[in-house]
């Protein structure tokens, strides 16, 4: 039971992440029908952004500042800044390309995903920046139950995505913002003509995305102690699957389809092998999508004739 | 930035006066003192970009160093063209292809990885054009099967049963976890220790994780009680950190024992860890001073991968300029001769380079340290 119970919480703990970065890719595509390919390096930019914002305030050994602001200047400063550049990447390379065939914007964002990551290289270096979590949070600090440990930066990590998954639930369905969103979403030239600012939405979609995958590079960071510019492409891919399995622009589903796939991850490894972890998790996934092929919580696209 | 800059050229200075830390003969005589104009061309691949990027760049920062100095020494005018493979062997491939027809290419460093080798083997064999690894040590590469091939470091076939050997005898574990990162040079190696492990009685739980993967927790979750030694055959040095706070974390005590790529005294500090590194610490090496220094002062701290692949270039220097001396003019034919006849007595490595007939360094050693609990590496004496 307590090794039930361990796995269950490493896999809830990285899906959560996989659901954060997954809501963004969901979003995005909500709004534009764009598979953002580089949304999983805004993952990666938001882990240097916290590593960045540990070395600013002394290194992880000696922190200058209460380490619960240092928290929060990490996740606040990864979310504007990877937000920022969220905006950035919309206005420059797919807005441009807005009204082209639907390939032209999606072979871009695999280009604008090598740009960030050799950039990433250039500016940081290839070696791998360490955040030693430890240093600062006691690894004995957090919950043991028998012997199963569930560390501060695991519960931190839950607390923080199940609120960002409400507040964004909440900003989607109950703010003026939202609603502007789901008009566009649902038909952009219609809200065009209603007065909405399409490309102001379309910009706020990039933001909260991109805030979203910042958010989750920072608790990336945290977690895995490491950040590289490759390490987007991992996490890209989980979260595009993540997205897909619960249903491509369900927010709920993107949450749904990212535990689905920690969980899957963490239980194959525990229980079978981690050496048909990937096969075994995505024949799950192939299987649910035969059942259900516009994914778990995904509405079937009625075509107008 | 100034100041590092003088340290650089004073070390480099050094370096050279040191001559270049080796003495030998390359192709039937000594290469020093090229008096005629030697111009030469040499390819670099290597995982110049991607997941193992920061190894490819210690490679390509080692290369250029030893042509450097090579070139101030020997008088000659060697330039480098760098190749990125990112460890990929289609990458490597369309590399390869793009080296053998440029025909100012005379010899090639590298590739990095075993499967990279594996993947442009025929195609160097085709082009008569050697190449000489300082880090991919599966040992089917030199069976004869790639007649071009050499390197300047070990093989798997002495790694792992000296690694296993040394677990069993050493460290009696009644049952260990091992785990490849699914490269042709983790499974090389998985597959010489285990046969060692079972025979010697010892529950062996074999797994794999993609070297991407930076999540470790729900494998730490299966390290029992029993397992008292996790071996980790990997090249990234920060994933074997990360398992290893894992075990921390889940409160497992299990010794990590890593290889090659682990030895980096930046990334993987776990106190109590083993590493065993075809590449010895040459900062423990007198006559590797001035090199030790040159590298520190222009590109900062470096591991065990630099070096093989500075010995790598330094051998295809040297058999270039002996050509040289020799009166002919570099060709693809003369210096792969040239590479066949080295016979360096003192290298950066601390031990001669001499190849078999299928490029195998002769009587090629591998080194074991242990990290003491200061998180310094110690040489565990052979």
């Amino acid at each position: 039971m307590a090794f039930f119970l361990q796995e269950l919480v490493n896999g809830l703990t990285t899906g959560a992440l996989y659901a954060l970065v997954a809501l963004g890719f969901t979003m995005v595509y909500g709004v534009l029908k764009l598979l953002n390919f580089a949304h999983g390096d805004l993952y990666m930019v938001g882990a240097y952004v916290g590593f960045f914002v540990i070395q600013w305030f002394g290194g992880p050994s000696h922190v200058s500042i209460p380490v619960p602001l240092l928290l929060v200047i990490m996740f606040v400063l990864a979310a504007l800044l990877v937000g920022g550049l969220g905006v950035a990447m919309e206005r420059f390379a797919y807005r441009p390309l807005r009204d082209a065939p639907r390939i032209a914007p999606l072979i871009t964002a695999i280009g604008v995903s090598f740009f960030l990551e050799n950039s990433a290289q250039l500016l940081f270096g290839a070696q791998p920046r360490i955040y030693n979590t430890s240093e600062f949070i006691s690894l004995s600090s957090g919950i043991q139950i028998g012997s199963v440990t569930i560390d501060s930066v695991q519960i931190m990590v839950l607390v923080l995505a199940v609120l960002l998954t409400v507040g964004l639930r909440y900003l989607v369905n109950r703010t003026a913002l939202g609603r502007q969103m789901r008009a566009v979403a649902a038909d952009r030239e219609a809200a065009e003509m209603l007065g909405i600012n399409v490309n102001f939405t379309i910009a706020a979609t990039f933001f909260i995305g991109g805030a979203l995958a910042g958010v989750a590079g920072v608790m990336g960071g945290l977690l895995f102690n490491q950040v590289t510019p490759t390490i987007g492409f991992i996490a890209g891919l989980k979260a595009f699957t993540a997205a897909v399995v619960g249903g491509i622009g369900s927010i709920p589903g993107a949450v749904l389809g990212g535990l689905l796939i920690g969980v899957a991850e963490s239980f194959i490894t525990g229980y079978i092998s981690s050496t048909y972890s990937n096969l075994l998790v995505f024949l799950l996934l192939i299987a649910v999508m035969l059942v259900r092929p516009s994914g778990l919580l995904g509405r079937v696209q009625l075509q107008k004739v | 930035m100034k100041r590092s800059a003088i340290i650089a050229a004073t070390a480099l200075g050094a370096l050279v006066a040191a001559g270049c830390g080796s003495s030998g003969t390359t192709g039937g005589g000594s290469a020093s003192g090229t008096t005629k104009s030697c111009v030469a061309t040499v390819g670099m691949e290597g995982p110049l970009t991607g997941p193992v990027a920061f190894l490819g760049q210690e490679q390509l920062h080692f290369a250029q160093l030893a042509r450097v100095s090579d070139n101030l020494r020997n008088k000659t005018k060697i330039t480098i063209v760098q190749g990125d493979t990112q460890l990929t062997p289609s990458i490597a491939t369309t590399v390869t292809q793009q080296f053998t027809s440029n025909n100012k290419i005379v010899a090639v460093v590298g590739p990095a990885g075993s499967q990279e080798v594996e993947a442009v083997g025929p195609l160097m064999a085709r082009a008569g054009l050697a190449f000489i690894s300082g880090s991919a040590t599966n040992a089917s590469l030199t069976t004869g099967k790639y007649p071009t091939f050499f390197r300047t470091v070990s093989e798997d076939s002495v790694q792992g049963p000296q690694d296993a050997n040394y677990i069993v005898s050493n460290l009696h574990p009644k049952a260990l976890m091992i785990v490849d990162d699914q490269e042709a040079y983790s499974t090389g190696l998985v597959s010489q220790m285990v046969p060692i492990f079972t025979a010697a009685g010892i529950k062996v739980d074999h797994e794999s994780v993609s070297q991407k993967v930076t999540d470790f927790s729900a494998l730490v979750a299966k390290v029992t009680p029993a397992t008292t030694v996790v071996v980790l055959p990997w090249q990234v040095a920060a994933n074997a950190q990360q398992f290893g706070k894992d075990l921390a974390q889940q409160h497992k005590n299990a010794v990590i024992f890593g290889t090659d790529g682990l030895y980096d005294t930046t990334h993987f500090t776990i106190p109590g860890s083993y590493v065993s590194s075809f590449g010895p610490d040459i900062n423990g090496i007198p006559a590797d001073v001035a090199i030790a220094a040159a590298a520190k002062a222009k590109y900062g701290t470096f591991g065990t991968f630099g070096p093989p692949t500075y010995a790598a270039t330094h051998v295809v220097d040297q058999a270039i300029a002996s050509v040289c001396k020799s009166g002919q003019t570099p060709s693809r034919a003369n210096v792969l001769a040239a590479i066949k006849n080295t016979n360096e007595a003192t290298t950066i490595l601390g031990q001669p380079i001499k190849f078999d007939s299928h490029g195998a360094l002769v009587n090629g050693k591998f080194f074991l340290f242990k990290i003491n609990s200061s998180s310094k590496y110690q040489l565990i004496p052979s």
